[in-house]
């Protein structure tokens, strides 16, 4: 295999050109592990926004009618509205997480925006999962106050709704898509950032090691 | 105490930091996946730098760190080398020693070991390097006559790309 040899002789008189990365870049490298974890959190909250706003604009037009005599546009209008400044800001808190940690060079600033990150992360999925759970119970509670306003709006839209039971029907149904959605945002949740933040946990731990 | 432990490792990478470009230009096709892999290697060998006790050289621990980091991602993403990006690579050679012929039959070479598989590569990496079967077999954790019987096929599958 004498061109293999050739390649190796090549090879050896190192005649090839290398790129040269300097040793602030190399320096700067080690801390950029955190840096990308925190980029896909930040990346990702502003996917997860326009999700829900483009949630909010394609609900269907009879629901959004049903909405409008049960007197919830407004309502709905408002929270949607709260709910995505809440987002927004919470969006610039991970934006300047990602910008500290992306021009930081030193681990003690690191770990404390690596806690500060998992801190505003943690908040930030308690605030949404606290936010449904709280309208979900707000808006049932409000409906049921008047079933039989609700009934008839409801019989209106579709003929096949029984009137027996229907208070109890329509709780039943209404908790077990709730517990579905909830369970999938939780999921969500989970499987997203849980697996962020562990990673950033590891690297924080490491950083720990190093610095002891 | 830190700092001096960041510099030290830093130092010593810059230093050594050939053997990451040139494992790099072996696994990937083009400068950004080079500089993410040299940028994963880095963190990698960071990583791993307290357990470096020093009994070896610096460098012989890092081509056991960075090939591994190399193979692992290789495995991870499962993509395939293509060799389209082959002539964005300089792989230069000056002019006044080789004629065009013998630059294109080591660009060729080049070409079809990129085009081995993960652990073939690395193997034939550190044939390159001019690294003894005893070397080879402990970077790669196998035994020296199973790395002497995987150079022999690596060196077979480069005869089969190369005249196919």
């Amino acid at each position: 295999m004498d061109k293999l040899d050739k390649l190796k002789e090549n090879w050896q008189s190192e005649k090839h050109e290398l790129p040269k990365v300097s040793f602030d870049k190399i320096y700067k490298m080690l801390l950029k592990k955190s840096s990308s974890i925190v980029k896909w959190i930040f990346v990702i909250s502003i996917i997860e926004l326009f999700f829900w706003i483009g949630l909010y604009f394609t609900v269907p037009e009879d629901n959004i009618n049903m909405m409008k005599e049960l007197g919830l546009e407004s309502v709905m209008y408002y929270t949607e509205m709260f709910n995505f400044f809440i987002f927004g800001i919470f969006i610039i808190f991970f934006y300047r997480n990602y910008k500290s940690i992306k021009i930081t060079d030193s681990t003690k600033v690191l770990m404390q925006n690596i806690l500060n990150t998992r801190k505003s992360v943690r908040y930030f999925v308690y605030y949404n999962v606290g936010m449904t759970i709280a309208y979900f119970i707000a808006i049932n509670t409000y409906l049921l106050n008047d079933s039989d306003k609700l009934y008839k709006i409801m019989h209106s839209y579709n003929q096949d709704i029984p009137k027996e039971g229907f208070a109890n029907i329509f709780i039943t149904s209404q908790i077990i898509v709730f517990l579905i959605v909830l369970g999938l945002l939780i999921l969500f949740y989970w499987l997203v950032y849980g697996i962020l933040l562990k990673k950033l946990k590891r690297n924080y731990k490491e950083l720990k090691k190093i610095n002891s | 105490m830190n700092k001096e432990i960041e510099y030290s490792f830093v130092k010593q990478l810059e230093a050594n930091q050939n053997i990451v470009h040139k494992i790099c230009r072996l696994y990937t096709n083009d400068q950004d996946a080079h500089d993410d892999l040299f940028q994963e290697i880095t963190i990698q060998l960071w990583r791993a730098f307290p357990k470096f006790r020093g009994d070896s050289k610096f460098s012989t621990w890092m081509y056991r760190v960075s090939l591994n980091t190399a193979i692992t991602l290789y495995r991870k993403s499962k993509r395939q080398i293509s060799t389209q990006d082959f002539e964005n690579i300089s792989f230069k050679i000056k002019s006044e020693e080789y004629d065009d012929t013998t630059e294109q039959q080591l660009k060729l070479m080049y070409d079809a070991v990129k085009k081995l598989n993960d652990i073939d590569k690395a193997l034939v990496f550190l044939y390159l390097e001019d690294k003894s079967y005893k070397e080879i077999s402990l970077n790669l954790g196998i035994s020296e006559v199973n790395a002497r019987v995987k150079m022999n096929r690596a060196k077979d599958k480069l005869r089969k790309i190369l005249n196919p």
